[in-house]
């Protein structure tokens, strides 16, 4: 089978966020089948009955002309589905056991929704990088140059500090009052029960909030090569490991670990998509597409 | 118990690094940052089980291999009875067969006693070996009686000469190599002559038994023919006669009159009788050899009155030939050198060269390599197809005498030679008005015969850069004055005066003349040709330039005992035997040489009973060797233990990398 997608390591390789982004999505939409579910045109799709609170310059006034009655003119992909991504930043995020570590990997593909949705959707798009704060908002807008200015942000985006949902997340409803699509991209060191409970609320605008959550895959199967003292790269705090914890019982509670998250996010009506950064992006794009075809 | 080389245990204090390793390396582990400690609980491994000895074994087998590799070094050995070491011991048979065993029946004796001996041996391992100028073993160690007998009778009298010390040198290799208890029978006619410079040399190794066998017990009068001084080369259609000086010798033997032969091809032509002083030496000469053309054998007799007659002929090669043509170049109008040089040559060298002078317009059309040598002589301009042709004949093996006079100072540097001229020094203009030899190599003998050049007046001199060249003669402010430079094969050498008498008075003094002889023989590479050489003295075959070009010798049996491999490759051939070497060197000349017995092999004075003793009872602890009394308790002999240490070391060493490799190796995803 062709391989359609570079692996991150071969990504890492590409300098420019741009052209990482334009390699993953070209790759990604040359291989996609025609679906109705996908049109990127300005298609006609439907009349429907004017309400008072719709957008008078959608009126199709020839018909009102010749009918007297208003009718709204509706389009394929002409959904109103603002793309905001939430970055993690922490110091967690710069955590590698390869080539690219989980930031690089959370700026590719960053970079590849946002091309894909900048040039492909047509759709504005916007930036929030937070640690234990909000570091960089930019707004979403379909303006000219909004991808570089997206881009920017993503290359300015350092891993410091620790991360906490709950201290940020008063300010993004603040951001977030416009429905559109929220993706969250972290690696989630927090309890399920606490991570959901934080960012259930941005549901409430209507938002479609999705959880990409990265992880390396030395944070699934940690090798000890004998008893190590592990560093938290967020608190540095030590602890002494042996090996054999690391490959029983820490497995079973990672495990755990993510299945309740999964759980969790999807009771609570979130997109959940669990990405390991030794393998391509498609998963990641499929999910967007999927719910950006949803919305149509 | 003991140790051949105690100093090594040493290293035991290395000991420490496994259980370093073990105990203290293993308690430090790296840090190792994750994302986040969130699902990670505290495993830490009980402190005690941190300071018991993990990998017990395989820290004992580290230990193990690290001792084992300390004793191997130490090199341990246990004393046995000797007895018990015979089905190990060699007995080496070794017979005497240098060049003073051709005396009377000194080694068909010493053969007898070797087969008496071989007889007593039994069923035990043996190896028979001559002894000349060196250790030739003969057979392997082998049992088979009949195989050593005839080794033993086919041992040939040789014409080396014996030196104990090179007998112990070839035992301690020996014994080295075998590692077990060596009985060495020597049967020899014990020469004092053969006696090491220093006694220490001739110790045998401590698992060497020595038994000398001495077949003469007392010395021998003996005469003999010690040296002869003859040319090896001479020149000129008139067979000028030439003298022979030889010393005749007695060694243990009374005053007598010993009637003297000159032989040349075989043909007496001269007999004198001489009077030899008791224990002492007597001159004899015969001033008129004539030799005919080409190589003539040439050898001095004495009337054989002793029982060593194979001493008393000594051998030498003369070889007559025309006079040999050599070159002059000199400047247009230069009168003087060619005069000079001439004269000298004609006066001293025994119409050896007939030199030719031109000038150097004429110089275009000679072709050099018909020439022996060829002379520049103050050449102001020399033509570059001169200069060309001649470095192509000084590489090709010619030799070129530049005499830079007072032409070249004008130029920067030496032409051919390609020495930098820095200046030029006129002493003329100094208080003295001239300069005199400052410092001279005496080894170098166109000096040497010229007593160093005193007296000579130098007016004028180059000072030049010597470069890599040898300076052979310096002026009294160090002005090289005489310097020699090899290019190729050939040689060059640079007089930075002249050879006419207007820059120095060198044409008019007397040294002037042995200068110009000794200087032409000396290019001319005459002085290699014929004579007399030692016996275990190495021929020159070829110079590297000639790789490839065979070379053929013939040995005094008329054979060739160069390979056709070797004869294309030799650089050189050792003489070992007594009798004339015919030789074509690869350069297509021939030549003869005579080779003789070293002169120490004629003095067949023997060791005295109580250094022969002290030489077999010298094995490093002290005490003769005397045969255990009946009844005392057997002697007993160290035996290394080294190979048994070693194997330990290895399974050892085996052992660990299993172990290790289960304990330590990568652990695997599952």
């Amino acid at each position: 089978m062709q391989q359609r997608f570079l692996k991150p390591a071969t990504l890492a390789a590409i300098s420019g966020l741009e052209l990482v982004a334009k390699t993953v999505v070209d790759g990604f939409v040359a291989g996609l089948h025609r679906s109705p579910d996908f049109g990127f045109s300005q298609e006609f799709a439907e009349y429907s009955i004017y309400n008072p609170g719709d957008d008078l310059r959608h009126v199709d006034w020839n018909v009102y002309a010749r009918t007297e009655r208003m009718f709204l003119k509706r389009y394929r992909g002409e959904t109103n589905s603002p793309l905001t991504i939430l970055l993690d930043a922490s110091n967690s995020m710069q955590f590698g056991s390869h080539a690219v570590n989980k930031m690089d990997y959370s700026r590719f593909l960053a970079a590849s929704l946002f091309y894909l949705a900048i040039h492909g959707q047509r759709d504005a798009a916007g930036l929030i990088t937070f640690d234990d704060e909000i570091r960089n908002y930019i707004r979403p807008s379909t303006r000219q140059g909004q991808l570089h200015r997206l881009l920017a942000g993503l290359e300015q985006a350092e891993a410091r500090a620790r991360t906490d949902f709950a201290k940020p997340m008063r300010y993004f409803r603040e951001f977030l009052k416009r429905r559109g699509i929220v993706i969250v991209v972290s690696d989630f060191w927090e309890p399920p029960e606490s991570v959901v409970r934080t960012i259930e609320p941005l549901r409430y605008h209507g938002n479609e909030v999705v959880l990409f959550h990265v992880l390396d895959p030395e944070d699934v199967r940690p090798t000890l090569n004998g008893p190590s003292i592990l560093v938290d790269l967020e608190t540095k705090d030590e602890m002494e490991v042996t090996p054999d914890f690391a490959k029983t019982e820490y497995r079973g509670k990672i495990e755990a670990h993510l299945q309740d998250l999964q759980d969790r996010a999807q009771g609570a009506g979130m997109g959940y998509c669990r990405l390991i950064t030794d393998r391509p992006l498609d998963d990641a794009l499929r999910e967007y597409l999927t719910l950006r075809g949803g919305r149509n | 118990m003991g140790f051949f080389s105690p100093w090594f245990l040493a290293g035991l204090a290395g000991a420490a690094l496994p259980v370093y390793l073990h105990l203290l390396k293993r308690q430090t582990r790296l840090p190792k940052q994750v994302s986040s400690l969130m699902l990670f609980e505290s495993r830490t491994q009980a402190s005690t089980r941190h300071r018991r000895l993990r990998y017990f074994l395989l820290l004992s087998l580290r230990l193990a291999v690290l001792l084992l590799l300390i004793l191997a070094f130490a090199n341990p050995f246990v004393n046995r009875a000797a007895a018990n070491l015979s089905s190990s011991r060699i007995t080496v048979l070794a017979v005497d067969n240098s060049f003073s065993m051709r005396a009377g029946t000194r080694l068909a004796d010493a053969k007898d006693a070797a087969m008496r001996t071989l007889s007593g041996l039994g069923g035990s391992r043996a190896q028979v070996a001559a002894f000349g100028s060196g250790m030739q073993l003969l057979t392997q160690p082998i049992q088979n009686q009949a195989a050593l007998r005839v080794a033993v009778q086919s041992i040939e009298p040789g014409d080396g000469h014996g030196n104990f010390g090179e007998l112990a040198r070839a035992m301690r290799a020996m014994s080295e190599a075998v590692r077990t208890p060596i009985e060495l029978h020597f049967f020899t006619d014990a020469q004092r002559s053969s006696l090491a410079p220093n006694f220490s040399d001739m110790a045998m190794p401590a698992n060497v038994k020595l038994t000398v066998h001495q077949v003469v017990k007392k010395a021998e009068p003996n005469w003999t023919v010690e040296s002869v001084d003859a040319p090896g080369q001479v020149w000129g259609k008139d067979l000028k006669p030439v003298r022979v000086q030889a010393v005749i010798a007695g060694y243990g033997a009374p005053a007598a009159m010993r009637s003297v032969s000159l032989v040349v091809n075989g043909k007496s032509v001269g007999s004198k009788s001489v009077a030899v002083p008791a224990n002492g030496k007597a001159t004899v000469e015969f001033p008129n050899l004539v030799a005919p053309y080409g190589f003539n054998r040439c050898e001095v007799r004495i009337d054989a009155a002793d029982g060593f007659a194979a001493d008393d002929v000594r051998r030498f090669a003369v070889n007559r030939s025309d006079p040999q043509k050599a070159l002059l170049v000199h400047n247009y109008g230069d009168r003087r050198s060619p005069v000079y040089v001439t004269a000298a040559l004609s006066a001293a060298a025994q119409s050896a060269f007939s030199l030719e002078s031109i000038d150097v317009n004429e110089a275009a059309d000679r072709q050099p390599s018909n020439y022996a040598f060829v002379i520049l002589s103050d050449l102001n301009n020399p033509t570059a197809l001169l200069i060309n042709s001649l470095t192509q004949y000084v590489r090709a093996g010619g030799s070129v005498l530049i005499a830079a006079g007072s032409s070249a100072g004008a130029r920067t540097d030496i032409p051919l030679f390609g020495a930098r001229i820095l200046d030029a020094r006129d002493y003329t203009r100094s208080p003295n008005r001239f300069a005199s030899v400052g410092s001279s190599d005496s080894s170098y003998g166109a000096v040497a015969k010229a007593e160093g050049w005193a007296g000579v007046k130098f007016f004028y001199a180059l000072n030049v850069d010597p470069g890599d060249a040898r300076i052979i003669v310096r002026l009294g402010d160090q002005t090289p004055l005489l310097l020699e430079k090899r290019l190729g094969e050939g040689r060059i050498l640079l007089f930075t005066s002249g050879l006419d008498n207007l820059t120095n008075d060198f044409p008019l003094q007397p040294a002037f003349v042995p200068f110009i002889e000794q200087t032409a023989r000396y290019l001319a590479g005459s002085e290699r040709q014929g004579g007399g050489r030692p016996v275990g003295a190495y021929l020159d075959l070829r110079s590297a330039r000639e790789q490839g070009q065979t070379v053929e010798v013939t040995d005094p049996e008329g054979k060739h005992p160069l390979s056709l491999k070797e004869a294309s490759t030799a650089q050189s051939f050792q003489l070992s035997e007594a009798g004339y070497y015919q030789v074509r060197l690869a350069n297509g000349r021939q030549n003869l040489v005579g080779v003789n017995a070293d002169p120490k092999e004629s003095n067949l004075d023997v060791i005295p009973d109580d250094v022969v003793s002290l030489w077999m009872g010298d094995r490093g602890q002290g005490g003769p060797a005397t045969a255990p009394a009946s009844g005392a308790p057997a002697p007993k002999q160290p035996q290394s233990i080294w190979w048994y240490v070693m194997l330990a070391l290895f399974l050892a060493a085996l052992a660990e990398s299993a172990l290790a490799s289960r304990y330590l190796g990568t652990q695997r995803e599952e």
